[in-house]
């Protein structure tokens, strides 16, 4: 009896023996791994230019480029009436400085050929009798040409013009109220007040959507190429002839992309701050939690696209086929809340909207955990079962 | 006891039957030679024994065990240098052992004494810096062997390791493999020039995914020239393997018709 069990205990302390140098020798492998990637990435300018320079370049770009306040919208007036009422208009609603007079406009059909040629967006046609009009109280109309090939930047003319010409007709109706001496009427004035970028303005709107697409792209296709490169290379399967399991592999290649993607998020975040002026208003602990756990879906879908592709062009194309729409059905350029249902529900297994929720909630409204949290289980959802599936695709490609 | 062991090896790649019941055995510490015409099924068969590849029907042992249900113990003593390339071009001589010794999980002290040996004997030791890419043909085949064999593995598979090396390379790298197999390795390996089959100590004939002939080289020349089949007095083992193969046709032929 004793015999016996003293031969169980020594084949349990055994077997727990093998199990720690086999748990060793894969975490020296994992090491190895880890170290030739970062080797192979320091070595590889395109990849450094890539991860490093290329979202930089990009956010200061995007930062200054995109910029949906409408300032300065190119117009022409053509001024059909010139009298001293028309001039005036002209120069009020030229006033703000949403629309800048262009030279030229002699006529509505020189302005619409200038409408064309792009020389300008918008043309306001003040017609002929205006100022007659205005004065024996008559209806009058200003029509307002637009180009419509922007439509929000038409519709940011539109608004004005209409808004300044609401206006002016309220003016003329008071004046008119005045003499007749009528008390005016009970006027409902809507008071706008932005909570969260009070200013209204569009970088700390656009910075992290810039984060949301540096991240998917440059880590997704990362992975994607890395591991199509060594099936190419050939070495793939001269590692698999080694004893460490594939899985080794695979985790060692995604630590570089997972490190160069958080310093990134860094790299974009403080550019942002720094240039544009981007609140980090939430708890930081949620923004590293949301960039974590979407990393891993971009890395998970890395390796799924590498499991069904050959080449490292195929994963480069597999993964822009899959960029694209992600972020277009994200929210990053338009809101979801536009989009057809049956595209909105496509949205809810888009790992990309529910990171840009996070990121907008966290950095500009400050948002916390308890906000955000059912985002974050998402995108952990997501990731375990995309990165599940790609390991399951390429062990059983790989055995 | 065999080292190596092709049971009956099939496997189909679509339409074309690259192995159609392929068997041999190689005792160990013996050097056998895999001898076909391009498209034969050598490399097919060495990867179905390295476990890269599985199989339709048929089994294959390395140092006794199945390598499709072997896992890392069959990897372990496996050493296997594929006909393409299989090294990071980008990583140095030494970087390359550095990174598949840890694979292996070799202790440093053994790795130093080990590298040091395998970069003498294949006289890699001044291009250690060197970057894979920057190789020779010939260059690079030797550190694709000293890769294979950091790990002193008990079976070395070698899919065409002459082909593009410069002959006295060549002579070297025999010498080499038969000193490998004095100390107790077993190697197969597969090679399109039909005259390498005699430094073999068996060989094997493979056509269309099927074994035509086997034998040690001696044995095989000696029946050849006592047959009718043969014409000259001294045969070669090219003249021997063309004859078989041509046989192999006929007898196709006769077979379709
Ligand atoms: N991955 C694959 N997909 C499709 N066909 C394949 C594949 N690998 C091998 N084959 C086919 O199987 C047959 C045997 O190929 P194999 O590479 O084993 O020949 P080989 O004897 O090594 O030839 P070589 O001397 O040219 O290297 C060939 O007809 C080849 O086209
Ligand atoms: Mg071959």
């Amino acid at each position: 009896m004793i015999g016996k069990e003293r031969t169980e205990r020594a084949e349990g302390t055994e077997r727990m023996q093998k199990a720690g140098k086999r748990g060793r020798a894969w975490a020296v492998a994992l090491a190895a791994v880890v170290r030739k990637e970062v080797r192979q990435t320091l070595r590889d300018r395109r990849v450094m230019f890539l991860l490093i320079v290329a979202p930089l370049l990009q956010t200061v770009i995007l930062g200054y480029a995109v910029d949906f306040d409408f300032e300065n919208v190119p117009t022409l007036v053509v001024d059909l009436d010139r009298t001293a009422t028309s001039r005036m208009h002209a120069r009020r609603l030229l006033a703000d400085h949403t629309l800048q007079r262009q030279p030229g406009g002699a006529s509505v059909t020189t302005a619409t050929a200038e409408l064309r040629s792009g020389k300008a967006a918008a043309a306001i046609v003040l017609p002929p009798g205006l100022e007659r009009d205005v004065l024996a109280e008559r209806p009058a109309e200003v029509q307002v040409l637009l180009d419509g090939t922007d439509p929000n930047r038409a519709m940011v003319v539109a608004s004005a013009a209409a808004r300044y010409f609401g206006e002016t007709a309220e003016d003329l109706l008071r004046e008119r109220l005045a003499r007749a001496h009528v008390p005016p009427p009970p006027v409902i004035r809507a008071e706008p007040r932005a909570l969260y970028n009070p200013g209204l303005e569009t970088a700390p709107f656009m910075m992290p959507g810039v984060m949301t697409m540096l991240l998917v792209i440059t880590t997704t296709i990362v992975t994607a190429m890395g591991l199509s490169r060594e099936r190419e290379m050939g070495t793939l399967e001269q590692v698999l002839v080694t004893p460490i399991p594939p899985l080794v592999l695979l985790l060692g290649k995604m630590t570089p992309p997972l490190v160069i993607g958080c310093f990134d998020v860094f790299l974009v975040l403080t550019a942002g701050v720094w240039l544009f002026g981007v609140p980090v208003s939430g708890p930081p602990a949620v923004l590293a939690a949301g960039t974590l756990l979407y990393l891993v879906c971009t890395l998970g879908i890395g390796l799924l696209i590498s499991s069904v592709s050959k080449t490292q062009q195929q994963s480069f194309l597999a993964g822009f086929l899959f960029i694209m729409p992600a972020i277009l059905l994200s929210g990053v350029m338009t809101p979801v809340q536009a989009m057809p249902a049956w595209l909105r529900m496509v949205t809810y297994v888009n790992p990309v909207r529910y990171f840009i929720e996070v990121l907008r909630g966290n950095l500009l409204k400050g948002a916390g955990f308890a906000d955000l949290w059912w985002r974050l289980g998402a995108l952990g959802m997501i990731g375990v079962i995309i990165l599940f599936v790609a390991t399951m695709r390429l062990r059983k490609r790989m055995a | 006891m065999n080292a190596i062991e092709a049971q009956e090896l099939t496997r189909d790649f679509g339409a074309t039957r690259a192995l159609d019941g392929l068997s041999f055995a190689v005792p160990r510490g013996q050097l056998f030679g895999l001898v076909g015409a391009d498209g034969a099924g050598k490399t097919t068969a060495i990867r179905a024994l390295a476990g890269l590849i599985a199989l339709d029907g048929g089994r294959a042992l390395v140092a006794g065990r199945d390598v499709a249900s072997g896992g890392s113990l069959v990897r372990e003593s496996l050493g296997l240098v594929p006909q393409q390339s299989s090294l990071y071009p980008d990583l140095s001589v030494a970087e390359n052992l550095r990174f598949f010794a840890r694979l292996f999980c070799l202790p440093k002290q053994d790795f130093r004494e080990r590298s040091a040996r395998l970069l003498g004997i294949t006289r890699l030791e001044p291009f250690a810096g060197r970057r894979a890419d920057a190789l020779s043909g010939g260059m690079y085949k030797k550190l694709a062997l000293a890769c294979a064999l950091l790990h002193r593995p008990e079976v070395l598979l070698l899919d065409e390791p002459t082909v593009g090396v410069d002959p006295v390379s060549r002579r070297e790298l025999w010498a080499l493999l038969h000193e490998f197999v004095a100390e107790g390795m077993t190697v197969l390996l597969s090679t399109p020039y039909m005259d390498e089959a005699e430094r073999c100590h068996r060989v094997a004939l493979v056509h269309e995914g099927r074994l035509l002939l086997e034998g040690e080289p001696g044995a095989l020349l000696d029946d050849f020239a006592r047959s009718p089949a043969c014409r000259q007095t001294a045969p070669s083992f090219e003249t021997l393997f063309l004859a078989r193969l041509e046989q192999a046709d006929r007898e196709r032929e006769r077979g379709d018709a």
